[in-house]
């Protein structure tokens, strides 16, 4: 059989979820014995409007971004978002708090007015196309997109975590950032990521979005046993969760 | 077996042997908290903790461990057979590992805890410094009369090393020289039990451990499922520090090769959305409220109905870690005994 073909493309982003790609270093190889990429900006030269998989990192944010994207889920059999800007927006969609001539003004100055300036509210992939998988992160767990990626050749779906972050830290024997009265987003937020940041101490960022069934409402109500006050908690929400349904539920 | 009392230079020496010869989960500072953890010099060992982080089961269950390894000729059992000692382990954790013994005994016995186990050398300490939550005084598991393979408690500046196994009468086969604990110091033990059990009471439980079966039995439509759950991250948190809780997911993962691979297992807890998912989709579980009621009617009814134990050890790890504040056993046991509203 012949080897699925794959493409990897990127929109609004720092290109950091693709290099988590490259990253595998000596898994590579074995990562060229399930599939043939055939376009790969960051790592190869080749490219190809023929492929079975995309692989979409980045934010809608521009208005000739959309019929790109179209075109691409148009010649792919299945389309993957790639970390957060693909999966939700992320940070991108901080944009979306204000309105598109403050950004232009805030950015470019003087400039911001000029028409290759033009830019649009953040969308994540799915607000535009359908998305069939996405590996949440920023950046992206590599080893985590590795298991995704054997799981798809086996024709398995990968078990991705809808627990909160709290399972894996507990599993690292973390103790609580909320025992040091600091806000973490980590009961609201998908795991998968092994607890990196309360790991090394710092809260959890939300980076891989909320879990199915966030109860943000139970984060509202416990602020004040923490000393800590609703904007507090909005002010972590919005990093990567802007305009997401549930950080507006935060009021 | 002669109960020994040995100084501060005779417990390092003693314990500095130990490491030299074998693998010392030793109890230790994490920060401001305490943690097991492999035991390098005996001057990092802090018997006087309040509670570790995480229960001493971690080091008999891991939180992720593999189960097997598999290739297309067929597979084989991963089984953990290096002897370690767990030192220091309070009372209460101890008790719930004897829960934990029964548990994995029954049916297909589970030969990864098992033989695991089995290499254990269990050194139980009495607790010194009651920790903010504790409630193990209510739950008849501040003190371990029986069981274990060494048993600590401070006398002063000393320690009574009590052999309670012939594991333990190896472990302590170095302080045959020791003086022998004498009448008075026995006495003051006792004390110490006595004190403890009023002493780890931070949350007074009102009803007896007993009577908990047959209250949560006729609590199952209490409105305080509903109520508390409201609340509830389901993040598992309780679950998770919980040292009675074992449940567990497994999970094969395949190589690159996609024939080879190995089947995992890791923690799990009832308080997750997904954990009764089944095949097909059906969730029986679903919503927060059962979540909810089934982690404490699991803990005092259902396992009491099959092992007659109540699988709370009373350590309070579960109040300290739900970050909403709804997982204080004590309070709801309190709430249900005041009766049906």
């Amino acid at each position: 059989m012949d080897k699925p073909r794959v493409a990897i493309f990127d929109f609004a982003c720092c290109e950091g979820c693709q290099l988590q790609i490259v990253n595998l270093e000596e898994e590579l190889l074995d990562v060229l014995s399930l599939v043939q990429p055939v376009e790969w900006r960051e790592a190869i030269s080749d490219q190809s409007d023929t492929y079975d998989i995309a692989i979409v990192e980045g934010s809608i944010t521009r208005p000739g971004d959309e019929e790109k994207l179209r075109q691409i889920r148009s010649r792919a059999k299945v389309l993957v978002a790639l970390g957060a800007c693909a999966t939700m927006g992320g940070v991108n969609k901080l944009k979306n708090n204000f309105t598109m001539e403050d950004v232009r003004r805030e950015v470019y100055g003087k400039d911001g007015s000029m028409p290759h300036l033009d830019t649009a509210p953040t969308k994540a992939l799915d607000e535009v196309v359908k998305v069939d998988l996405k590996i949440h992160g920023c950046p992206i767990n590599n080893k985590e997109f590795a298991y995704i990626l054997r799981c798809l050749a086996l024709g398995k779906t990968p078990a991705i975590p809808n627990y909160p972050v709290c399972v894996e830290c507990k599993m690292r024997g973390n103790v609580c950032r909320y025992e040091y009265n600091e806000i973490c987003l980590g009961p609201v937020t998908r795991a998968g990521c092994d607890a990196k940041c309360p790991s090394a101490g710092f809260w959890c960022f939300g980076c891989r979005g909320y879990v199915d069934d966030p109860n943000v409402q139970a984060a509202r109500e416990v602020m004040e046993h923490y000393g800590k006050t609703m904007e507090d908690l909005k002010g972590r929400l919005l990093l990567f969760n802007s305009k997401q349904e549930a950080t507006e539920n935060v009021k | 077996m002669s109960i020994k009392k040995i100084g501060p230079a005779a417990l390092e020496r003693w314990v500095d042997g130990l490491i030299g010869r074998q693998t010392v989960i030793g109890v230790q500072a994490k920060g401001d908290k305490f943690a097991f953890a492999p035991l390098a010099k005996t001057s990092a060992l802090r018997l006087d903790y309040d509670v570790a982080v995480t229960a001493p089961k971690a080091f008999l269950q891991p939180p992720c461990e593999t189960l097997l390894r598999f290739n297309p000729k067929g597979y084989e059992s991963v089984v953990d057979e290096q002897p370690f000692v767990l030192f220091g382990v309070h009372p209460y954790d101890a008790a719930a590992i004897l829960q934990m013994d029964v548990v994995f005994a029954e049916g297909q016995a589970d030969i990864h805890y098992l033989k695991r186990r089995a290499q254990a050398t269990l050194v139980v300490s009495d607790v010194q410094q009651p920790s903010a939550n504790v409630f193990a005084g209510c739950m008849n598991t501040a003190v371990l009369e029986q069981g274990g393979d060494v048993m600590l408690t401070r006398i002063g500046d000393a320690y009574l090393v009590e052999s309670r196994s012939d594991k333990g009468a190896a472990l302590v086969k170095s302080l045959a020289g020791e003086p022998d604990a004498a009448p008075a110091d026995l006495q003051l033990r006792k004390k110490t039990w006595d004190d403890n059990r009023k002493r780890l009471r931070r949350h007074e439980l009102k009803v007896k451990p007993g009577d908990l079966p047959a209250l949560l039995a006729r609590s199952y439509d209490h409105p305080v499922w509903e109520e508390k759950s409201k609340r509830c991250f389901s993040c598992g948190s309780c679950n998770l520090v919980c040292p009675t809780c074992y449940c567990f997911n497994v999970r094969d993962d395949v190589r690159w090769d996609l024939q080879s691979g190995e089947r995992v297992r890791t923690w799990d807890g009832c308080m997750l959305a997904e954990f009764a998912l089944v095949a097909g989709g059906h969730n029986f579980r679903k919503k927060k409220p059962e979540r909810y009621r089934h982690r404490y009617l699991r803990k005092g009814q259902y396992l009491f109905e099959q092992h007659r134990q109540i699988a709370c050890v009373g350590c309070g790890r579960c109040i300290g870690a739900c970050v909403t504040k709804i997982a204080n056993p004590v309070e709801i046991y309190n709430r249900l005994a005041e009766g049906p509203r």
